[in-house]
């Protein structure tokens, strides 16, 4: 068939389904509504053959070029990945989260080991010889933590040194989850930044807390930290461990090429992040809204916190088994 | 037929995707565009949640932390693979092949800007990218994504006062579409080169000189104006 018959008699579908394309782009949900799915697939279907036909026989570039564009475009709108559902969401935090939690157990120990150990040891030590603390601090932080911490002098509430509800739970939310990220995509770094960063959040909060409770703030701070205390550490620790995976697929992929082992590990990271994400998005609501309130007494707090260590734990370790 | 590299897909319904990839200075250039829109909503949402003191101020932190994150990883899932810098410069994310990027994958190469950025300025960012064969800094290696053209509806342009005339040789389609190129491109080349080039093919047009470049955007006329 010659070209300009080819073009008479198919041109006006060419130009439909351009107009579907440019509707496409404004408005996915209006699109749709004027050209059924099924009406798609058959107009897209029998673009490629067209497409086809006219390279075999040998049409100018312009037609080839413009039923290409229609099939490129076609093919866009085809192959859209699914949306994602609240529904998926919610199976992810319920299911699928804690067991790639477990399934990545190896790097969860490691990150776990940098970050508490240093914690604890760091603890016991400034417990112990209280001005161990100015190596790791300045002396006006120190006095600034000492001020958040006690209750006789905290007025905005425990552990900040100013500001309402909002404007912490502001902050926790750029400040801490952009940490989480960070702790992952540093992984990239041979691994070493996440330990690094384990390393030394691990350091700070542990020698902060030994100094505390020897300083006699003990009961402000633990009840303060009592309630965020499990989901914050715990996602730091388990976007840690993606950073860490990330890290090790650089300096030791395995059989596999270097390449494919790092986006393989970024797929993992990805969404033990996500998850990560989620904890942290809790912790900044609990510690923004709930652990700094001066009328809740201690002891209600640390039950919480308690509580919070065993849900969390649990459904890390229990969730979602068969 | 443009001369940058382009990555060819086989699609299951057996057609070939063209897939133009994009280079530094179009990545950039849509990367300004999009951290000056960024100021500028964060500079007018610090002023609006500015009346609201205390409160205001996290909401501004919160709105930083979207805009640092949500606002790349919304755009590329949500409005086919483009942010406004992006689709200014006529620019898409896709995945490795070809199609619409997801969720996973945004996420993943936007996280990893913490490591392109580094140590200043995208510095490690810009050296992979122009080690690498396709233009992907290190969030595009991981992720398995492209930044690629998004070219619809330039099917080369009439050149005024050239009659059209029918090419003398039958030509391929790669040819074709170097001529129309030659064509579109020619106001932008030196007449010196212009000739350099339309002399390449003299044999054909059986000219030289400014007279061969002219018989060539004829020819590219005929080749654009027949549908």
């Amino acid at each position: 068939m010659r070209q300009e018959r080819f073009v008479a008699k198919h041109g006006d579908e060419w130009t439909r389904f351009d107009a579907f394309l440019g509707a496409w782009r404004r408005d996915h949900r209006a699109a749709l509504v004027s050209l059924h799915p099924d009406a798609f697939m058959r107009r897209y279907r029998t673009l490629c053959q067209q497409l086809a036909l006219a390279r075999q026989r040998g049409y100018s570039s312009r037609v080839v070029d413009r039923l290409q564009d229609l099939v490129q475009g076609g093919h866009q709108v085809l192959y859209r990945g699914a949306p994602f559902t609240w529904r998926e969401i919610g199976a992810f935090l319920a299911h699928g989260f804690p067991r790639l939690v477990r399934a990545e157990r190896r790097a969860v120990a490691c990150a776990a080991a940098l970050f508490f150990v240093p914690l604890l040891a760091m603890a016991w030590l400034t417990h112990a010889r209280p001005e161990l603390i100015h190596s790791v601090f300045d002396a006006a932080q120190v006095a600034s933590y000492e001020q958040m911490y006690d209750p006789a002098r905290a007025k905005a509430g425990l552990g900040r040194e100013q500001g309402g509800d909002a404007m912490m739970f502001g902050f926790y939310i750029l400040n801490n989850i952009s940490i989480g990220f960070r702790c992952f995509a540093s992984g990239l770094l041979f691994g070493v930044a996440p330990v690094f960063l384990l390393v030394l959040n691990g350091v700070m909060i542990g020698a902060l807390a030994g100094y505390l409770v020897a300083n006699g703030s003990a009961v402000p701070f633990l009840s303060f930290t009592a309630g965020h205390g499990a989901p914050e550490l715990l996602a730091i620790v388990i976007c840690g461990a993606a950073g860490l995976r990330l890290g090790f697929a650089l300096i030791a992929p395995g059989p596999r090429r270097r390449r494919d082992a790092l986006v393989e590990a970024g797929r993992v990271g990805g969404a033990l992040v996500a998850g990560g994400f989620a904890m942290l998005l809790l912790a900044a609501f609990i510690e923004a809204f709930w652990s700094a309130s001066l009328f809740v007494p201690p002891v209600v707090k640390y039950a919480v916190g308690g509580a919070m260590w065993l849900l969390t734990l649990g459904w890390l370790a229990l969730a979602g088994r068969r | 037929m443009k001369v940058d590299p382009v990555r060819a897909l086989e699609t299951p319904e057996g057609i070939t995707l063209e897939l133009r990839v994009a280079g530094l200075g179009v990545r950039a250039a849509a990367w300004g565009i999009d951290m000056m829109i960024r100021l500028g909503v964060f500079w007018a949402v610090s002023m609006v949640f500015g009346i609201l003191q205390l409160t205001g101020v996290g909401l501004v932190l919160v709105s930083a932390f979207l805009l640092t994150w949500g606002y790349p990883i919304a755009f590329e899932v949500l409005r086919d693979g483009a942010t406004p810098g992006k689709r200014m410069m006529h620019l898409r994310v896709v995945h490795e092949d070809g199609t619409p990027v997801g969720w996973m994958a945004s996420f993943v190469r936007n996280l990893m800007r913490t490591v392109d950025m580094l140590p200043i300025g995208y510095a490690v960012g810009i050296v992979a990218l122009l080690f690498d064969g396709e233009s992907r800094r290190l969030g595009d290696i991981v992720a398995r994504t492209l930044v690629v053209y998004d070219e619809r509806g330039d099917h080369g342009l009439f050149v005024a006062g050239a009659a059209p005339e029918p090419p003398r040789v039958a030509l391929e389609l790669a040819e074709q579409r170097a001529v129309v190129a030659f064509a579109e491109r020619h106001d932008r080349l030196t007449p010196e080169r212009r000739a350099e080039l339309a002399d390449l093919l003299a044999p054909a047009t059986g000219a030289r000189g400014d007279e061969g470049v002219w018989r060539l955007l004829c020819w590219a006329n005929w080749l654009v104006g027949r549908q």
